[in-house]
């Protein structure tokens, strides 16, 4: 809420909030209220740089550098985390709380730096498909209960892309360039550019070392690594070894003596990301386009067709929802299913709820390994401005 | 009372001497005035000009925020200070001086990484080993990671490092550095090397202009003055 909100939106936003969090613990989410400021290296750990771009941080007088929370999922891992440092016990949490972004054009109603999410999360669940279609069923449920109609739907399913790239024939660290990369579309591109044009071979890598490098012999290669560094008069200097330089120079070395990647196979990654089409009839369309390279895609879509079942079963019109294979792309941390609400009155650039699934994320908090998880938030202030009609 | 063209010169070291000799070249003879003969100047034969001595990094703020008119300082300073400085300041042109490169410099040891690209590869590997991110020890906190953004790097950390930043690694204080160079001797005696696309600015002082502050029309006749000056053939200022 801006400053100058009247005491009728104040109560008018409270008791959305309240009707939200009451489907949310109706169906069984307990209600948890995490700290507003939260440790900052926790979340630069977990997203990066970049979210200085777009946080609050700031340094307490006793030199501790925390910032104001950004979104209140990684806070409720933290949460869960302390509860159950495995991270491995079912449970499922709901918030209402503001979050805090930095808006590098100024904040407006549009892009404020202070609003409210209402959200659920849900962790450690064995069924994956059937815990999306439920969070998604909730998001969708509380959104009617709360007046909100005529909504529409955008999806999107990260783990068919992983999918995808196990599914080609190419070396395991060429695959893992690629999906470490999708974050990024145009280092995307250049990488699929340096693989189909042999470029990977020079990069980086000094000539005359290439030669000698066994890839079966990794001691081999530190000593030259050693030897190398000594006849150069470098010290080894920092945390790196030189078994871990040597590491990287024997995987150089392999790319040599590899077969670039086939430009049919990155024709079929560039036609995979690009397709958009309505979800009923994406898994027809996906299958078709692997079918025609060769590839068997089956194993990711089965999951998603049953997905699609689940979240039908949960009383969620989704045949008609909008697929996008890149759908999802520009939030690191989603792994699987994710999803977006957008209300007619604000258009597709201001969704009212969004969420998706992020299996790696307690992970990074401090779990031992990958547990399910899936959450998502509404966008309370928005809610409130699709319900009055206005455009936010 | 008419407002005043507000200049704002370095303070101390040897910008400030440099800045001192260029202005001097121009034919702007500037003098410290006010009590002890503190932070304050005139210019001789410019009544309309009044000079703050400032620190360099305070001076990108000064021109940032509008308090001064125009300033003299690094390149690097302003765009570390500003992101979208093109839109904020006007550059009047390079000095000449005052010449350094704001590089990425990591361990000559790393025989694996060259380019940009080899770092965000290797940054993933030494996550995997160590259990933490690359860290980058720089002053330079938004240039780098504007740089690094750009150029596709995310899995690193920021260490601030506000002096002695090329002795980190060696130290064990960082991995890599983001710092000013001019001839590299000082990275090389601490056993570090530039990227081959490593370099995110070439810098030198320039003569700025604010965006931000008033500008009547006696002052933008006075910052004309001002800036053919330091054109004339004779003086030896350079236009990038």
């Amino acid at each position: 809420m801006p400053p100058a909100a009247t005491t009728a939106d104040i109560e008018a936003l409270e008791a959305l909030a309240q009707r939200l969090m009451g489907a949310f613990t109706r169906a069984g989410y307990e209600r948890i209220v995490p700290a507003v400021i939260q440790p900052a290296g926790l979340f630069l750990d977990v997203i990066g740089e970049s979210l200085r771009a777009r946080t609050y941080v700031f340094t307490d007088p006793d030199g501790a550098e925390l910032c104001l929370r950004p979104d209140l999922t990684v806070p409720t891992c933290r949460l869960h985390l302390d509860r159950y440092p495995a991270g491995n016990v079912p449970a499922r949490y709901c918030y209402s709380g503001s979050a805090f972004r930095y808006q590098p054009a100024g904040a407006d109603r549009a892009h404020p730096r202070e609003f409210r999410q209402a959200g659920i999360e849900s962790f450690a669940a064995a069924d994956r498909e059937q815990d999306d279609a439920a969070v998604l069923g909730l998001i969708v449920g509380a959104l009617h209960e709360a007046g909100l109609d005529g909504l529409k739907l955008r999806i999107g399913d990260l783990g068919l892309f992983t999918a995808l790239i196990n599914a080609l024939a190419m070396p395991e660290r060429w695959r893992w360039r690629l999906k470490h990369q999708f974050w990024r579309p145009e280092a995307f591109r250049a990488e699929l550019a340096r693989l189909t044009s042999g470029a990977a071979r020079a990069t980086g890598m000094p000539r005359e070392f290439i030669d000698r490098l066994d890839p079966a012999d990794p001691g081999g290669a530190e000593v030259l690594v050693m030897e190398h560094l000594d006849k150069s008069g470098h010290e080894l200097i920092g945390a790196r070894t030189a078994a871990e330089i040597a590491q990287r120079l024997i995987a150089g070395a392999a790319d040599m003596h590899e077969k670039p990647l086939p430009a049919e196979t990155a024709a079929l990654i560039e036609s995979y990301v690009a397709v958009k089409a309505p979800a009923g009839s994406a898994v027809e369309r996906l299958s078709r386009l692997a079918r025609g390279h060769g590839v068997d895609l089956s194993a990711g879509l089965d999951a998603f067709q049953r997905r699609l079942d689940l979240i039908d079963k949960a009383g969620v019109a989704i045949a008609g929802a909008e697929f996008s294979a890149e759908f999802g792309r520009n939030l690191e941390y989603y792994t699987g299913f994710v999803f977006e609400v957008i209300a007619p009155a604000l258009g597709p650039k201001s969704p009212v709820a969004g969420g998706g699934r992020y299996d790696g994320l307690l992970a990074e908090v401090g779990a031992p390994g990958h547990v399910p998880a899936v959450g998502a938030s509404i966008h309370t202030e928005r809610l409130l401005a699709a319900l009055q009609g206005a455009a936010p | 009372m008419n407002a005043k063209l507000i200049l704002a010169l370095p303070s101390k070291g040897r910008l400030m001497e440099q800045c001192n000799a260029a202005l001097a070249k121009a034919g702007l003879a500037v003098t410290r005035s006010g009590p002890a003969r503190g932070y304050k100047g005139e210019i001789d034969g410019l009544p309309g000009v009044e000079v703050n001595f400032v620190s360099s990094s305070e001076i990108a703020q000064f021109l940032k925020t509008g308090a001064a008119h125009l300033g003299i300082t690094g390149e690097d300073l302003i765009r570390e200070v500003m992101a979208d400085a093109d839109e904020r300041v006007r550059f009047l042109g390079g000095l000449g001086f005052g010449r350094a490169d704001v590089v990425v410099a990591v361990p000559a040891c790393w025989l694996d990484v060259r380019r940009m690209a080899d770092l965000e590869q290797m940054s993933v590997l030494f996550r995997r080993v160590h259990g933490r991110r690359v860290r980058v020890a720089t002053k330079y906190m938004n240039l780098t990671r504007r740089f690094f953004a750009q150029m596709g790097v995310t899995g690193y950390r920021i260490v601030e490092s506000l002096g002695a930043t090329e002795g980190t690694p060696a130290a064990g204080l960082a991995e890599l550095i983001v710092d000013i160079t001019t001839t590299g001797a000082t990275l090389r005696a601490n056993g570090l090397k530039v990227l081959d696309d490593g370099v995110i600015l070439r810098s030198q002082a320039n003569l700025v202009a604010s965006g931000a502050a008033v500008w009547t029309p006696e002052l933008a006749a006075l910052e004309t003055q001002i800036t053919a000056r330091f054109n004339r053939p004779a003086s030896n200022a350079s236009n990038r």
